[in-house]
């Protein structure tokens, strides 16, 4: 199960992934239980999970992270 | 005519990506018998607060050689296409730039280094592409992604910087070919280890998930690394991941 902790809420409302951009598994894990996921273009994937936040095409990355833009 | 072409910010979160739109401008180039196209490179850019990107900041650039006599058709076509296709919402910009007539080409690479570490504004871009005399315009929304554009054509220009769109389909997972096989399956220029030697011809290579080429030394260039799967204590190399591509 993934942990509820792993979104932390910006100063704008969105979701911040709190693991930053290498937690491979925990954003594999995160995506296997949402609902939203839908991939990116092949070529915005970064790694080779076939479903990972990563990978999501409403990941927004940031400099440290990415935020979640699934409503 | 050889020519470089760069598309930025042509998507939403909803809409199918700017490298596709690329893909398509460069066929249309050559379905039209006006030239031939190399493929097309994915560059990153920075990922900043003060930057309004849609999600990841890449622009997406391919070159080609054009006949001069279809030049103006191509530009005009690229500008209708851009201002057609454009996700609602994008802020698309294209940029062209005559490689032969191309007076300082560093300051067009430095421009486009700067753009990976530093935010860079429209005004920075459209100078730029004036004093270059590069075509530089913008089709919609705020006309922000001209700034990626220049700066993807100064990567493109470096010869060391982005992913070649799209994957090879060689084979099945954890199937072996020589390097030699390798290169000729996927019309790669080289096979690199990560440290960067250059792989016999006769290297043994088992393939990955995902088969994807780099831009390295201005050649297509397919990257391992060593696997430790021979028992006879052979050095055997696996294609890299797409999390070991990732900071291409």
């Amino acid at each position: 199960m993934a942990r509820v902790d792993v979104w932390e809420q910006t100063l704008s409302g969105r979701k911040r992934f709190k693991h930053g951009q290498d937690s491979y598994g925990l954003a594999a894990e995160t995506a296997g239980q949402c609902g939203a996921f839908v991939n990116d273009d092949d070529d915005e994937a970064v790694c080779d999970d076939d479903r990972s936040c990563y990978n999501c095409r409403y990941r927004r990355w940031t400099a440290d992270s990415f935020e979640c833009l699934k409503p | 005519m050889n020519i470089l072409v760069c598309i930025d910010d042509t998507d939403n979160i909803e809409s199918r990506g700017t490298g596709s739109l690329a893909s398509e401008l460069a066929d249309a180039l050559q379905n039209n018998g006006w030239g031939h196209c190399r493929p097309v490179t994915r560059h990153q850019m920075l990922l900043h607060p003060d930057i309004p990107y849609t999600s990841h900041n890449s622009s997406m650039c391919f070159t080609a050689e054009i006949r001069p006599e279809f030049m103006d058709a191509f530009t005009g076509f690229a500008q209708s296409y851009l201002q057609q296709e454009s996700a609602a919402g994008s802020d698309p910009g294209l940029c062209i730039v005559d490689r032969d007539r191309l007076m300082d080409p560093d300051t067009l690479m430095a421009f486009g280094r700067k753009a990976k570490t530093t935010v860079l504004f429209k005004v920075d871009a459209y100078q730029l592409a004036e004093r270059l005399s590069v075509h530089l315009s913008e089709h919609g929304g705020t006309g922000l992604g001209v700034i990626g554009a220049l700066a993807g054509c100064g990567l493109r220009l470096t010869g060391n910087d982005g992913r070649f769109r799209g994957k090879f389909q060689v084979g099945e997972i954890g199937e072996q070919l020589t390097v030699a096989d390798l290169m000729q399956k996927t019309g790669v220029d080289v096979v690199k280890n990560l440290e960067g030697d250059i792989l016999q011809d006769d290297a043994p290579v088992y393939i990955g998930k995902n088969v994807k080429a780099v831009l390295q030394d201005g050649r297509s260039t397919l990257l391992v690394f060593p696997e430790p799967r021979d028992e006879a204590g052979e050095i055997c190399w696996q294609t890299c991941t797409k999390q070991q591509l990732r900071g291409y």
